[in-house]
């Protein structure tokens, strides 16, 4: 697809970056030709170990580095264009934000970036403080604020310009569960709003939820990339789960699978993931306050 | 006062500073180019190179017309919150510690307490807001590096300009109020301070001698280490003579059995003289021949020339429009003579002097007027319309001794084998008084000045330097410009020593600065290597700022006015390097990766 096509967002054509010392020796070699289109309403996901390039291959296309070869384009147009940013918003890895300010101030602040009149600040910031649940901090200084807080009111900022594309730089560091669920819902909810997002993290299960594709970065280079349904997929497997099944049932079942040559991995109850049993929890308990927790059966 | 080089008309200044600035911006601007050609066909070849400087310079045109006054008041606005949060207040409470511990250490029994007191609050307040301004420009910027928050700033739609602006307007902002409170405080307390009055003595008002008119003399009590001698009128009114630089009012009032002496507050203790200079100044050597200068006493600074004493050498100043309607109650003339004694004389007594005014055309004199000229002393006196000649017929100041506007004034040593020496602004007719509370704002204005250019270069250094080398270089250029001039003449040869190769040669080999060193070929390559570094210092001191040329603190501390032109040259001066230094931050912002 080409660069001019409306679909593509963000498209990387050899990129690479050499980090050098200050005599111009080669130190690292962050990324290595990266070649990548994103299209516009998808959830990507940027995947890989520390140091595997994901962050640079961030600030590539934010223009926060200038590549050693290659181009990186956003919306069709160079990454350092400033311009670009019009229509662009960013979370960081860390909330870098201004810590003396508060969170009404930071939010007004970098609406006057975007050159919003005053009017259209105040309706945005009260928007997105409410968005982020911090009604009820936004006169305390950053600096009082918990890391958690802290990642809200910095995503707030990456959305103060109602951007098309959001860059998350993991975004679930740092939240609690339910943060971290209320995070990923509202990825979900940009996407459903015809948004580009694009994240990287480490934090596998948070990426499989969202993400429609994921690029895996290893030592620099992109060892795969895909949609995560397809890559996910055991095409030689074959799970059955059914409730209310009798123990004849079950040994029937085994018998229609030996009949057909196959073999039964495990035929068991399905477990829950320790995030849904305690978001379950968290639930009840705001539900039916004082209510104590079940014995051990 | 010294004043060196009187400041240029503004219209006259303003068409050769501009076409200076233009020189310079485009000298600057096609090597910046050609360096950036280099690095960048370095890196991506002839053609790749070409590209990128054509593409960093179509990219630069865009984000000028795209800056945005929202963005950089925003910017400007985050500048001032950072500098409350990094405590500048405290620069101005160490401002006040100063003020109120600051009896401790002025001589309060000065000759001339005002320009003492002056001189200290505005010169404490310069160094306070530079400082500060050095501080807060040169690590803002590398710290917002440094901890990442400038990722969130250029990762919206800000150009690398508005980045470099904002701040700059935003620490002026900041120096701007700082300022403003240090000079009502400063106002307050010189003000304050030095306001006093008297008592009369009454013991000691007597008949004045040989006055039969019923005038009497007598004398102030002592206050702020000084006393006054009173002379009253027999109408009751009276004043002081001159001490400390002041005079008061008396008057006496008398309420039936009871007499009072009521003592004014201090009479020109704070003044803002308009002077009107000479339009010429020429001396004649002690046989009368016309000479361009008088006789050097000795002293290298050769700011004044000198006069020898009872011979026909003179100094000759010349002034123009001279007229009733400017000077309708005579001529009000201020004389400052440096006596210069080659024998010690009678200590206690001044030395002898005439001043003679002359027509031009006509060669007509008055009568000489005598004095005692005191060292450093300002004189003043005023010369009434209805004069003399020297054979005692009367004469009219505008009518006989001007011609069309032109007058002059010749003075004149008396006393054997002793010299007066003497500079063009030495003698001046006082054409007016401005208000001291405006030249003080002036003064102000003046160090606004200052800070704003401090401020310039510590952000354009920051834009590319860490924090503390960024202070460093800032306090380079300042130091720099104190000594642009010693500098400029080192590198134009004037200086004799040689450039810095010759001296460190001199130094090393311990020669002093007046054998020439040994002919071959070390010296030639002494002299080669002298011509590439006074080529490099000529250009440098003719981009620095002379940082001496925007310090107005003399004119408010000896009493003069802070004229408007030379005022107008330094704020259009600095605006002109703040526009340099964001150009100048700007690239070096845009082709900087924050990110590393």
């Amino acid at each position: 697809m080409s660069s001019e096509s409306p679909e593509v967002i963000v498209e990387t054509r050899n990129l690479s970056k050499v980090y050098r010392d200050f005599w111009g020796r080669q130190k690292v070699r962050a990324l290595k030709a990266l070649d990548l289109e994103i299209r516009r309403g998808e959830i990507f996901g940027l995947l890989g170990p520390n140091g595997s390039g994901k962050t640079t291959t961030i600030k590539l296309l934010l223009g926060l580095l200038f590549p050693t070869s290659g181009q990186a384009l956003i919306f069709g147009r160079d990454a350092t264009d400033v311009s670009k940013n019009e229509r662009l918003g960013y979370l960081p890895e860390e909330s870098y934000l201004y810590r003396f300010l508060n969170a009404e101030e930071t939010l007004d602040f970098y609406g006057r970036l975007f050159d919003m009149p005053a009017r259209v600040r105040k309706q945005r910031t009260a928007e997105l403080i409410e968005m982020v649940g911090l009604e009820w901090a936004k006169r305390r200084q950053l600096k009082e604020y918990s890391k958690g807080m802290a990642r809200r009111i910095g995503l707030a900022q990456a959305l103060v310009n109602d951007p098309e594309l959001i860059l998350l730089d993991e975004p679930t560091s740092g939240l609690d569960p339910i943060g971290t669920r209320e995070m990923k819902d509202l990825i979900l909810k940009l996407k459903a709003q015809g948004k580009t997002v694009i994240m990287c993290s480490h934090l596998l299960a948070d990426v499989q939820d969202v993400c429609d594709r994921i690029a895996i970065l290893h030592q620099g280079e992109l060892k795969e990339l895909g949609r995560v349904d397809s890559l996910l997929k055991l095409r030689d497997e074959t799970e059955i789960r059914v409730k209310g099944l009798s123990a004849a049932g079950q040994a029937e079942i085994r018998d229609v699978i030996e009949r057909h040559h196959a073999s039964v991995l495990t035929m068991d109850n399905p477990t829950t993931t320790l995030e849904e049993l305690f978001l379950s929890i968290v639930r009840d308990s705001e539900a039916r306050p004082g209510r104590r927790a079940k014995q051990e059966s | 006062m010294v004043l060196e080089e009187a400041p240029p008309p503004f219209d006259a200044w303003f068409g050769s500073a501009f076409l200076f600035f233009l020189q310079s911006a485009a000298l600057l601007g096609v090597l910046a180019l050609a360096i950036g050609y280099v690095v960048a066909a370095f890196r991506y070849g002839p053609l790749g190179g070409g590209d990128v400087v054509y593409r960093r310079l179509k990219t630069a045109l865009g984000d000028l017309f795209a800056m945005s006054p929202r963005r950089i008041m925003a910017l400007s606005w985050l500048a001032v919150q950072e500098s409350l949060r990094r405590r500048v207040l405290v620069g101005f409470a160490v401002f006040v510690l100063i003020l109120l511990f600051a009896g401790w250490f002025l001589d309060t029994q000065s000759s001339d307490p005002a320009t003492l007191y002056l001189s200290f609050v505005l010169t404490s307040t310069t160094y306070l807001v530079l400082l500060m301004a050095l501080f807060l420009s040169a690590f803002s910027l590398p710290t917002d590096i440094k901890n990442h928050t400038i990722y969130t700033i250029v990762t919206k739609p800000v150009r690398p300009g508005e980045i470099v602006l904002g701040r700059i307007l935003g620490f002026a902002t900041v120096g701007t109020v700082l300022l403003a409170l240090m000079g009502v405080i400063s106002y307050v307390f010189v003000i304050r301070v030095l306001n006093h009055t008297h008592d009369v003595e009454v013991a000691s008002l007597k008949a004045a001698p040989n006055d039969t008119t019923g005038t009497r003399i007598g004398r102030t009590a002592a206050n702020q280490n000084h006393r006054h001698n009173v002379t009253l009128q027999p109408d009751g009114t009276g004043s002081t003579d001159v001490v400390q630089g002041h005079w008061h009012e008396v008057d006496e009032v008398v309420d039936g059995d009871e007499t009072t002496y009521i003592v004014s507050a201090p009479r020109d203790l704070f003044n803002a003289r308009v002077p009107a200079y000479a339009t010429n100044l020429r001396f004649k050597d002690r046989t009368g021949k016309a000479s361009t200068k008088g006789v050097n006493v000795g002293n290298e600074w050769t700011y004044r020339s000198f006069i020898e004493g009872a011979t026909l050498a003179s100094a000759t100043w010349t002034f123009e429009d001279v007229t009733p309607e400017r000077f309708p109650d005579g001529l009000p003339i201020e004389m400052t003579v440096r006596v210069f004694r080659s024998h010690k004389g009678n200590i206690e007594k001044g030395i002898l002097g005439s001043l003679v005014l002359r027509n031009p055309r006509t060669g007509l004199t008055s009568a000489g007027i005598n004095f005692e000229a005191k060292d450093g002393y300002i004189d003043s006196r005023n010369i009434l319309p209805e004069l003399t000649d020297p054979s005692g017929n009367r004469i009219n100041l505008f009518d006989d001794l001007v011609d069309e506007g032109a007058l002059e004034l010749q003075l004149q040593c008396l006393d054997m084998e002793q010299y007066f020496g003497v500079a063009k602004p030495d003698l001046y007719l006082r054409a007016r008084d401005a208000s001291f509370a405006l030249n003080f704002v002036k003064s102000y204005v003046g160090i606004w000045v200052q800070m704003l250019l401090v401020t310039s270069f510590g952000v354009m250094f920051s834009t590319f330097l860490s924090g503390a080398v960024a202070m460093m270089a800032t306090l380079a250029a300042l130091v720099l410009g104190f000594f642009t001039q010693f500098i400029y003449d080192v590198a134009v040869g004037t200086v004799e020593g040689g450039g810095p190769v010759e001296s460190f040669v001199r130094l090393i080999t311990q020669r002093n600065v007046t054998t020439e060193l040994d002919p071959g070929l070390p010296r030639n390559v002494v002299n080669a290597l002298d011509n590439v570094f006074m080529f490099f210092m000529q250009s440098v001191t003719s981009l620095l700022p002379d940082f001496r040329r925007f310090s107005d603190v003399d004119y408010v501390a000896y009493g003069f006015d802070i004229p408007l032109n030379l005022l107008g040259m330094q704020i259009v001066s600095a605006l002109g390097y703040l526009i340099a230094m964001s150009a100048i931050g700007y690239f070096f912002l845009r082709t900087r990766e924050v990110a590393r």
